[in-house]
């Protein structure tokens, strides 16, 4: 009986076996192949902000009506550091709003207006200078600036503090906010919060009350009617502005660091990030990109895409095209073709790698983004502006 | 009948009188000293059995329904004024040459402003307890829609275009943007606190937003009031310009070049100690000056005298030709006359430190006061005749509209609105209420500390016998009646006691009110003072998800671990409904050095969200401090298991609490409904 068992199971072992060897391999050799072809076009061309040759493009570098699969690309890049006037060289994100530009940086609220950087701390009553995440409210005009020490209303010149300890905001450390007309959303390290600028009234979304796996939450977004909230652990939670209700998004995979089974949901559950835009949810993790057709799911990796890193920071995506902040560069996919912006190590120059399709182009770039490690981004018209862990970044749409 | 049998006979009537009267009368006076816990108070049984009694057929019968006209808008002919009737929410159409009321057109609860458009035929009528606002097609008399606000709404603006109304929310501390094509309100701005009165710039790009209330602060940081500048073309907020050391901005007027604009004001000297009255200026009164030019440069002058005070300016309007400008000095029955031209030779003659420096000058108001014309009981609303030769009082308090020529500044005429002829003990309480005649040099009233019979949101420096400082909180007089003990040390068992002797050697620094005086403001305090419904917090009744889970918390007698919480560090062992305390005094561990060695009142909570701050001392800006802040040792209540979700559903639920008549009222629908007025 006991032998009869052994080998009935022994049977299935092998076979489970033997796919999972096929599939690692195919993986392995996926990868491979997608590296060798990287390292064949970087070697194809090498030009200086030079445009000539490229794809022409309009002038609006996020809405490629005309052709879905062009892609914006930027040069003329522009870096700004403590030597330039921001307070410090960290930092966390950025928001164009209207003629001014405004970035967090780990010691305070840096606003660049006619060409000239003014910083504002807790000493003008920001909750805390770690400045991790800005909206503005295209209602009202507010700035809403989620830090490490509370929730920050920027009106008109006059600050006032939303704190754990004096609001019903959920957690002090926040890393994302965003106003959905008349409410803002934040994401903060004791879970998501929703407030109603017209009730005044806070509510709170942990794993208590939605299907989180710890109140940890790093993004949020909004898009389609719907809340998506970028939880630690809990994938994406989908919260539904009219019915109220939640549903997640969680890896089919569970934690496993790699993608088992090839888009068949969210690449990972640590999610850092989700933005909806020209419907599709695209969702930022630690070990990949994903985009969400509100069908079919569908993974990006480093080894696979023109992706600069597995590891991601921040999303945000404009009309058909994701920008992604990585620690190795910010790229810029409509999906399908990419690009990806580095900065070389020893020297300000970097490049531009261009992949449409199975074509990869370089561009050079002179200086390129200020620093490889990409906390924030924020595009408007032909402009582009990067945070970095050293220095903010303009660049401006080529051609 | 023989004399002598007679005289026997009267002789036993007289000792049994006798033996009655004296027993009777030392009864009647053990019961009087209980019933107002003072000493001296005359044997007089209606005190408390008639002008206070809560039963319903006697406050019928000794009170009225009065009009207590607010503000007023007049028509473009000039031939009609439309006046807000506060108590009896009534839009008033009075016909001005004949001085006689032409129509009363039912709005919401308690109007507080109207306004008309361009041309006139529509009028614009906030209500303040119903959120909304009456669209009225003044031909017709009849309202023909009501758009939605936001929470309070008082002061009316129309744009230039005429596409959109403005309206200020008191209690929201906001600004509705109102689309008057779709009738939906497009955004809600965030102004400065309880902002009331508003005025478009005369270029219709700027529009103004006063504020009652300070921005919060710690006792001893000055105070900063914002004015809120609204860009009328983006519809954002532009500025908040701080205005300092002043509060209780009411409204705002520009001159017709548009150089100046000009609030109303009061200065409250509230961090030096109260038993400074006598010293003068423990509370001052005047106008702001924003310029126009000079990036909006605010100067303060004071409508006071060395021995005279104005207080409670509440509404300000300016002449066509821009020469004069009236403020009603509610407080002491009096217009003042202001010149302009004086005020602008002022600004110009003087350096700006000198400017500073009349923001507390007694003396400067007779440079530019040209004269104090006196009116009615409590003149609040003004309004100019399209040409400016007339200028409109509503004499909230006499049911009147007064008259005034403004080229001789002589009372000219007054319009009677038709309230009730005989003023009751209450009424009479009332005026005595909202005025500063028994206070010394005029300073201020009881409203001035109590605008809306609520609070100021300030700390004063009570300056108590003892050694302490005795910081306080001022409290609202919104329904106190059955809440004694009163102040925060309990120490007044009744407002006879609180208003009587006390007060006058505590505060009005003068004589104290004569008992009959004493028997009307206490009627009025007792029994006329009413909630404003909760309509932010509680419109109908039924709790939310939230605010039910918070009432488990706000009853619980176990802990999130099943621990037991002692009796006595229940929330609902010291704040049981329906006032929501238990007329106790407790320590809940926040006795500061500055106190006197005291326990303190349990405060009633009902409408506790329109209250901030919190505590004796006001230590704590919002209801969430006073347990993540201040009551981490757990003697406020046991709170320190809860996770966030739970201090928030608390809290929700306490915001939740109104006035007991919306508790008790059949109709699910807050009201605020049909009281007498006095």
């Amino acid at each position: 009986m006991l032998k009869n068992v052994l080998i009935k199971y022994s049977k299935f072992a092998t076979i489970a076996g033997v796919i999972f060897v096929a599939v690692s391999l195919g993986f392995n050799l996926k990868g491979q192949h997608s590296s060798d072809l990287n390292s064949f076009f970087a070697d194809t061309l090498s030009t200086q902000d030079n445009t000539e040759g490229l794809p022409a493009r309009n002038s609006d570098g996020a809405d490629l009506n005309n052709n879905i699969n062009a892609m914006p690309i930027y040069g003329n890049w522009r870096n700004f550091t403590s030597k330039e006037g921001l307070p410090d060289d960290k930092t966390y994100c950025v928001k164009i709003d209207g003629e001014r530009v405004l970035v967090g940086t780990h010691e305070g609220l840096a606003v660049f207006e006619k060409g000239k950087w003014r910083t504002y701390t807790t000493k003008e009553g920001l909750a805390h200078n770690g400045v991790l995440a800005i909206d503005v409210s295209e209602l009202t005009g507010d700035v809403w600036l989620g830090t490490m020490g509370g929730l920050t209303r920027w009106s008109a010149g006059k600050f006032e503090n939303f704190t754990q300890l004096n609001s019903g905001l959920p957690n002090d450390l926040i890393y994302s906010v965003i106003c959905d007309g008349k409410d803002v959303w934040v994401a903060t390290g004791g879970g998501a919060g929703q407030y109603d600028t017209y009730t005044k009234r806070w509510e709170i979304f942990t794993e208590q009350n939605a299907p989180m796996h710890e109140p940890w939450t790093y993004g949020v977004c909004e898009g389609d009617g719907k809340i998506f909230i970028a939880a630690w652990g809990g994938g994406v939670v989908e919260y539904n502005k009219k019915t109220k209700k939640f549903r997640d998004y969680v890896d089919p995979d569970g934690n496993m660091e790699i993608d088992l089974f090839p888009d068949d949901g969210v690449v990972h559950d640590i999610t850092t990030g989700t933005s909806w835009a020209d419907g599709y949810l695209w969702v930022a993790t630690y070990f990949g990109l994903s985009r969400y057709d509100g069908v079919h799911w569908k993974g990006y990796f480093d080894h696979d895409s023109g992706l600069a890193s597995n590891f991601i920071n921040y999303i945000i995506a404009q009309g058909p095209i994701a920008f992604i902040c990585t620690d190795k560069g910010l790229s810029t996919t409509n999906g399908k073709n990419w690009v990806t912006y580095t900065k070389n190590d020893m020297d300000k120059n970097g490049k531009a790698v261009i992949i449409e399709g199975t074509e990869e182009t370089e561009l050079v770039m002179s200086p390129s983004i200020s620093h490889n490690y990409v906390l924030g981004v924020d595009v408007k018209d032909n402009v582009i502006w990067v945070a970095t862990s050293k220095g903010i970044s303009r660049g401006e749409l080529l051609k | 009948m023989k004399t002598s049998k007679l005289i026997v006979i009267f002789g036993v009537i007289v000792v049994l009188g006798l033996l009655v009267y004296f027993p009777g009368r030392k009864l009647a006076r053990a019961h009087v000293n209980e019933i107002t816990a003072v000493t001296d108070h005359p044997l007089s049984c209606t005190s408390c059995h008639v002008y206070i009694s809560q039963n319903k057929l006697i406050s019928k019968m000794v009170n009225a329904d009065y009009l207590s006209p607010l503000n007023m808008a007049v028509s473009n002919d000039g031939s009609k004024l439309y006046v807000v009737a506060q108590d009896i929410n009534e839009l008033i159409v009075v016909d001005v040459e004949k001085s006689e009321v032409l129509n009363k057109i039912k709005v919401g609860v308690h109007p507080h402003s109207v306004i008309l458009n361009e041309d006139g035929s529509i009028a614009y009528v906030s209500n303040q307890w119903s959120d909304n606002v009456s669209v009225i097609d003044l031909a017709a008399s009849i309202v023909v829609d009501t758009l939605k606000t936001g929470n309070g709404p008082s002061g009316l603006s129309i744009s230039t275009n005429g596409k959109f109304l403005y309206v200020v929310n008191t209690f929201g501390s906001d600004l509705s943007v109102i689309d008057l094509a779709t009738k939906e309100e497009k955004k809600r701005l965030t102004t400065g606190k309880d902002p009331t009165g508003t005025e478009l710039s005369p270029d219709g790009n700027v529009l103004y937003v006063t504020s009652r209330r300070a921005n919060f602060t710690h006792y001893g940081e000055p105070l900063i009031c914002d004015m809120t500048l609204v860009n009328a073309n983006t519809q954002k907020v532009i500025k908040y310009t701080p205005i300092e050391s002043a509060h209780i901005m009411e409204n705002i007027a520009f001159t017709p070049s548009g150089d100046l604009a000009m609030m109303t004001l009061v200065r409250p000297k509230n961090l030096i100690p109260t038993l400074q009255v006598e010293g003068g200026w423990m509370m001052n009164h005047g106008v702001g000056i924003i310029e126009q030019k000079n990036e909006g440069k605010v100067v303060q002058l004071l409508l006071d005298e060395p021995n005279a005070y104005y207080p409670d300016p509440f509404d300000i309007v300016i002449t066509p030709d821009g020469k004069k400008a009236f403020v009603s000095s509610s407080g002491v029955d009096r217009i003042s006359v202001i010149s302009i031209d004086s005020i602008r030779t002022i600004l110009a003659e003087s350096s700006p430190e000198k400017l500073k420096n009349f923001s507390n000058n007694l003396g400067i108001s007779s440079r530019f006061v040209i004269k104090r014309i006196a009116t009615g009981a409590n003149p609040k609303g003004l309004a100019l005749s399209p040409n400016g030769k007339r200028l409109y009082v509503a004499e909230q308090l006499e049911d009147k509209i007064a008259i005034i020529n403004t080229e001789s500044l002589e009372t000219i005429g007054s319009i009677n609105l038709g309230g009730p002829i005989r003023i009751t003990v209450a009424r009479k309480g009332r005026r005595l209420f909202n005025n500063a005649g028994h206070t010394f040099q005029n300073q201020y009233a009881c409203y001035t500390c109590h605008p809306d019979e609520h609070e100021d949101g300030l700390v004063y420096n009570m300056a108590g016998k003892d050694m302490g400082r005795n910081m306080t909180n001022t409290q609202s007089l919104r329904e106190i009646g059955e809440t004694a003990p009163f102040k925060w040390n309990g120490k007044n068992q009744t407002v006879y006691k609180q208003d009587g002797m006390r007060f006058s050697t505590v505060l009005t620094r003068t004589e104290q009110f004569s008992y009959k005086d004493l028997d009307a403001i206490v009627s009025y305090i007792m029994t006329g003072i009413k909630y404003p419904p909760n309509l932010l917090y509680n419109p109908n009744g039924e709790l939310t998800e939230s605010q039910l889970r918070g009432k488990v918390l706000f009853d619980r007698s176990m802990d999130n671990f099943g621990n037991n919480i002692p009796e006595n560090n229940r929330c609902i062992t010291c704040h049981p409904p329906p006032l929501y305390t238990n007329l106790e005094l407790a320590d809940v561990s926040t006795l500061a050095t500055t106190d006197d060695p005291i326990l303190f009142d349990i405060p009633h909570l009902n409408n506790i969200y329109s209250s901030a701050p919190y505590l004796h001392d006001g230590r704590a800006e919002t209801l969430e401090e006073i347990w993540t802040v201040y009551g981490q040792d757990d003697k406020h209540g046991f709170v320190n298991d809860m996770t966030k979700i739970q201090l928030n559903d608390l809290v929700e639920y306490l915001k939740s609490f109104r006035g007991p008549e919306y508790e008790n009222s059949d109709s699910s629908i807050q009201q605020a409904s049909t009281y007498k007025s006095n």
